[in-house]
């Protein structure tokens, strides 16, 4: 298990700010977060390759701050692979090997065995600088993942790949957690690597750690606004909160006047932001009776198809994004200029 | 004139300016060589002299760009690698023998080991670099370490200290990792570097005309003796000289290109 408690670092650029974090034995942890958030110093933190101004890292009970990285059983995977030019694929795999002072046999053999698993057996005479990008990132993986080590960091390993090589190797990398069952610190900034690998997910700003969580409790409970504008959630209202007969409400001010916004998680008389996420809002030609405390009606003022889902946009007095299905936007058959109900739920409404 | 967009001005007006001076070049450098007759120039090739100053010339120029070697790579690294206070000043004032006359930085270090107290400490234990080879030598390092650092620092900064760190976390210390990952992929830079140091380290004359002084057979290297023979009008003495000099530069700039030098520089 991985503690890092109040570690601080200014390194000019990128700083860290008294973050704190935990990651269990066997997670698959990702940090996401925009460029310049900090998270790349915060794997090289963990790694050991420079000290923090503050804090410390607790490593399985052992506090490792100020341990040298080759003592921490650590590896580390940058986005552009690393590998070094001098070598072959099979040196480099081997390199750490070589430092633990295997006999050369056993180091040929298990490089073999991690080069077979990544389907790169055949590459292994060959240098880095003659393989494509998803040869070069499998090689890279291969030769920190042979070290078994106790946390493998992963810094935007798929970033610098071409989409199918970029979702094969995603593919590869959750059957890698699966077989080695190893501890992965994962940074990215894409949201398709967070739904299809984490275990939990950590969003980095502004070298702070804004939230951790399963990454259905960060997507649908963003707990800041920076959080929610960042991962997606495009209805953002600011209000007022007020309980009245055992009901909340949010008074929201709108275009033609206020509006209430009904939400199960409003608790009384402060000004907050409420969010809804699109795809929990549902569109109809007539008004929908249901348990639903929100019902609205608007006119479309735009459509955008974006491939699998189709993102309307509603003035209903305030501005509501909604995405249906492409399949419900042509079983609603409206068009821009038409007025539709929006229905949601009380519990889809996330105040923070 | 009416312009014509098929003939471009100021591309051959630029192009004949580059031809004229390329010209220029080649035409003393073919002068050099063909000025004296072939056979008095083999047979000062084959005298003592001459022999001598090659000699002292290799042996002075290779000890010296170890010597760069030896001091420029650490220092480099640390000015690509390290933030330090001061590292600007440090920066600019190791550059600075590139701009410094020979000439003056030759009376520095005559005043250095000639008159300080260091300078009595090394006599008095046999070091004597007054008017001596071993002041050659020191003049050829002191005029020429730039050059070894410069390229060094430029290489290392063109290095991701991420390969570095790569290292260390494969198990690693911090000098394994740059003897084992950095170093490896400096090669290139670390042949040019040394090549053009030689190259100028042989070509050495006003530091060392200073320290070392002009002694026949005894401070002699090629440049010396170019330039006593000259003075007392052994005419063919001084070119076979210049003709070996010149056989140098251009090897050494053809090596120092080949391993992408210039653009490190």
């Amino acid at each position: 298990m991985l503690t890092i408690e109040h570690i601080s670092k200014d390194l000019g650029e990128f700083i860290l700010d008294d973050v704190s974090l935990r990651v269990e034995d066997g997670e698959y942890f990702v940090i996401i977060g925009p460029t310049g958030a900090g998270k790349t110093i915060l794997l090289e933190t963990i790694a050991g390759v420079y000290p923090p101004d503050s804090g410390t890292v607790v490593l399985d009970g052992r506090d490792v701050t100020f341990v040298p990285p080759r003592e921490r059983n650590i590896t580390m995977v940058y986005q552009d692979y690393m590998l070094f030019p001098h070598l072959t694929v099979e040196e480099n795999i081997g390199f750490g090997l070589k430092n633990r002072k295997l006999p050369p046999d056993e180091i040929a053999q298990k490089v073999r065995d991690v080069a077979e698993i990544f389907g790169i057996g055949h590459l292994l005479h060959r240098y880095p600088n003659t393989l494509s990008g998803g040869e070069q990132q499998r090689a890279a993986i291969s030769r920190a993942i042979v070290l078994e080590p106790s946390i493998l960091l992963l810094d935007e390993p798929l970033s610098a790949l071409d989409g199918q090589t970029r979702e094969r190797l995603r593919i590869e990398l959750k059957r890698l957690h699966a077989t080695y069952k190893t501890t992965i610190i994962h940074i990215t900034h894409n949201f398709e690597e967070v739904f299809s690998l984490a275990s939990r997910v950590a969003v980095m700003h502004q070298g702070k750690i804004m939230q951790v969580g399963t990454s259905d409790e960060v997507f649908r409970h963003p707990n800041s606004e920076f959080i929610a504008e960042f991962v997606g959630v495009q209805n953002i209202f600011r209000g007022t909160c007020m309980v009245t007969d055992g009901l909340s409400e949010i008074t929201v001010k709108g275009t033609d006047g206020p509006h209430l916004i009904c939400s199960s998680l409003c608790a009384g008389n402060t000004d907050v932001t409420a969010t809804i996420r699109p795809e929990d809002i549902m569109v109809s030609c007539t008004r929908v009776e249901s348990t639903a405390r929100n019902s609205f009606a608007g006119t479309i003022t735009d459509v955008a198809d974006n491939g699998s889902m189709v993102r309307i946009a509603v003035d209903t007095g305030l501005p509501f994004i909604a995405a249906v299905t492409r399949q419900g936007w042509y079983s609603l058959g409206a068009e821009i200029g038409d007025t539709v109900y929006l229905t949601v739920m009380a519990q889809s409404v996330h105040i923070f | 004139m009416k312009s014509d967009l098929r003939r471009n001005w100021v591309k051959v007006i630029s192009i004949s300016v580059a031809l004229v001076l390329t010209g220029f070049i080649i035409a003393l450098l073919l002068l050099v060589v063909t000025h004296p007759d072939p056979a008095a120039v083999v047979e000062s090739l084959m005298s003592k002299e001459i022999q001598f100053a090659i000699y002292l010339s290799l042996v002075t120029s290779i000890i010296s760009t170890l010597l760069c070697v030896l001091i420029a790579v650490p220092a480099a690294y640390a000015l690509a690698r390290y933030d330090f206070w001061g590292k600007s000043f440090v920066s600019t004032i190791l550059d600075l023998p590139l701009a410094l006359p020979p000439l003056v930085a030759g009376v520095g270090l005559l005043l250095f080991f000639g008159t300080t107290p260091i300078g009595d400490f090394l006599e008095s234990i046999g070091i004597v670099f007054v008017f001596t080879p071993l002041g050659i030598i020191i003049a050829q390092f002191f005029v020429n370490m730039p050059f070894m650092l410069r390229i060094m620092r430029s290489t290392f900064t063109d290095i991701s200290p991420r390969y570095e760190y790569v290292a260390c976390t494969l198990g690693c210390t911090n000098l394994q990792a740059i003897w084992r990952v950095t170093i490896p992929m400096a090669v290139n830079g670390f042949l040019a570097g040394a090549v053009i140091t030689w190259a100028k380290g042989i070509g050495e004359f006003g530091a060392a005309l200073m320290i070392a002084g002009a002694t026949r057979m005894k401070t002699e290297t090629l440049p010396i003796s170019l330039f006593l023979n000259m003075s007392c009008g052994e005419l063919e003495m001084a070119i076979s000289a210049a003709i070996i000099l010149m056989v140098i530069s251009l090897v050494s700039l053809y090596v120092f290109e080949y391993f992408g030098g210039s653009a490190k520089f």
